[in-house]
């Protein structure tokens, strides 16, 4: 996993990018549950649904090269997790058990290719304001918005401290390491903890009362 | 462990879904009375950690390495609910901008190792620190926590995934689930030792304080009434636990052995060499026959356990001197 999610995604130009998030989140949440859903051995239904997805990804100029890499790597996990629990489905007696294990694969891939569309064509700012707009607690969302927000600073952190670490140790021995990376990520505890000190009492003194105010 | 879409039954994704919901809602109701308006810094940097602590890899062998999880750290750190809404918020993240677990899941996934991971876990830890007491009984506990919460998400994990197919398959995933976290848990509760002892050693005072007695001398038996539901669901919690491992061996299913029959092209594929789990992965095992796997589920929790009390008992020697000089020092304070 790479915190590779640039802040400015949903600015990029395009039709779906501008669309209003609330419709996107909800039209991925419906696309999933279809999917999802979906009986198995419907290949025409779950054809139909990628053959939308695809459209998607056209009509939105989402990075297929990205896509595909992403999904190839996801796919390996799902496909074993599959062999290992089709044989125990029911389904298993009427279909035969390639067609359960590939309808697994296939629903899950439209699933998880769409998931990452959204997070795509959206910013996550868009997607935290349509959350909300939609009911999702505001303290869940705030926190969802501040946590985005010091990922990446603290993902810089912890590549300074173990840039640091390589610069000072040698490679190998796993009992030195465990102790070296558990002292890191003690380290890296004890600075988000004083950082989250420091931020919030720079956010009382401009007035913070625990909402978040937008300007939409 | 996260579970990805389409694999759950429609069902039992929306009971989960439904159960993870009000345990977030009322996570969320308790620690916004408790934290206030810190409510979303803390719980956000604590989310981000978790994040990024998940992202550093342990080498386990050659080519193979694991990672945190952080529940049981995040609810020793901020209490059990406060930890679930941390594991909340970084399950979402992940979710939503890596596809990292599935969105029909994500209430599973929540219930696994927010729920189970955070508030069971805390439950497991709290009246063993209780019963061992000062920084010692922070850190065993803790680890011991940590150990026990892995197993039982993968015991949860697996009821999920057997709810979703044939429910006398159930036998068969939880061996499996069982012995991979067993090698799991061992990583988990070792890392999240090392990390608390680390927090022990520098700022011991971030770590969450006992509410019924934390400025207390720590005498096992006596002192202010225990509270029983934590001690009660911190049994039940290590006794399923324990069932997790057991179970397998006790279950005579002609069925998850027919059935085993039936694929022994696909199980013989890795000859049945070593009952002893070998350091693996999330998914990937190898896959010699469901005796040999319920065996070495049993011998793998078995010495799990003691292996987690033996290295606990170790890392927690440090504090026999310094959990009593801080405790006297926190009472001189008081």
């Amino acid at each position: 996993m790479r915190l590779d999610a640039p802040d400015d995604r949903g600015k990029r130009a395009g039709p779906v990018h501008r669309l209003d998030a609330r419709y996107k989140l909800l039209f991925t949440l419906a696309f999933v549950i279809a999917v999802v859903a979906t009986p198995i051995g419907q290949w025409r239904v779950l054809g139909s649904l990628g053959l939308l997805l695809a459209l998607l990804v056209g009509i939105s100029g989402a990075p297929v090269r990205s896509l595909v890499l992403r999904w190839a790597g996801f796919a390996l996990v799902v496909g074993f997790l599959a062999v290992m629990v089709a044989p125990g489905l029911p389904a298993r007696a009427s279909h035969g058990l390639v067609t359960v294990i590939l309808s697994i694969v296939v629903k899950n891939s439209l699933a998880f290719l769409m998931m990452l569309v959204l997070a795509t064509v959206t910013s996550w700012l868009d997607l935290l304001q349509a959350m909300r707009q939609l009911g999702v607690p505001r303290v869940l969302v705030a926190t969802l918005q501040f946590m985005e927000r010091y990922l990446h600073v603290l993902g810089e952190e912890l590549a300074r401290m173990s840039q640091a670490r390589r610069a000072r140790s040698f490679q190998g021995g796993s009992i030195l390491s465990w102790r070296l990376l558990t002292g890191m990520l003690g380290m890296l505890l004890l600075r988000s903890f004083e950082r989250a000190e420091r931020v919030h009492s720079a956010m009382l003194a401009r007035g913070w009362d625990g909402t978040i105010r937008t300007l939409d | 462990m996260h579970i990805p879409d389409a694999v759950l039954d429609p069902r039992v994704a929306a009971l989960t879904g439904i159960l993870g919901a009000a345990g977030l809602f009322y996570g969320l109701k308790s620690v916004e009375g408790q934290l206030k308006e810190r409510t979303t810094s803390l719980m956000g940097m604590m989310s981000a950690f978790i994040f990024a602590a998940q992202m550093v890899n342990f080498p386990v062998g050659p080519g193979v390495s694991g990672h945190l999880l952080g529940s049981v750290l995040a609810a020793a750190m901020l209490g059990p609910w406060a930890g679930a809404v941390v594991i909340a918020a970084v399950l979402i993240v992940q979710c939503f901008l890596f596809g990292d677990g599935g969105l029909t899941a994500l209430g599973a996934n929540f219930v696994n190792m927010g729920l189970i991971g955070s508030v069971v876990g805390y439950a497991i830890y709290a009246p063993i620190r209780r019963w061992i007491g000062g920084q010692r009984g922070i850190l065993i506990a803790a680890m011991i926590a940590a150990w026990f919460t892995v197993l039982l998400a993968a015991g949860a994990c697996a009821a999920e995934l057997s709810a979703s197919g044939n429910h006398r398959d159930f036998f068969r995933v939880l061996s499996w689930m069982a012995l991979v976290h067993a090698l799991i848990g061992l990583g988990e509760a070792i890392i999240t030792g090392l990390v608390v002892r680390f927090i022990l050693l520098t700022r011991p005072d971030l770590i969450e304080q006992d509410p019924t007695f934390a400025l207390e001398p720590q005498v096992p038996g006596d002192g202010p009434p225990r509270r029983w539901l934590a001690t009660i669901l911190g049994g039940l919690g290590v006794a399923l636990a324990v069932v997790v491992f057991l179970s397998p061996l006790a279950s005579e299913l002609p069925d998850g052995l027919e059935f085993v029959g039936q694929r022994i092209g696909f199980l013989a594929a890795e000859s049945p060499s070593s009952p002893i789990p070998v350091p693996m992965p999330d998914y990937q095992l190898p896959l010699p026959s469901l005796e040999h796997v319920k065996a070495a589920t049993a011998v793998a929790g078995l010495v799990g356990t003691l292996v987690v009390f033996a290295v606990s008992w170790g890392l927690a020697r440090v504090f026999s001197g310094a959990g009593r000089r801080s405790e006297r020092a926190s009472a001189d304070a008081a």
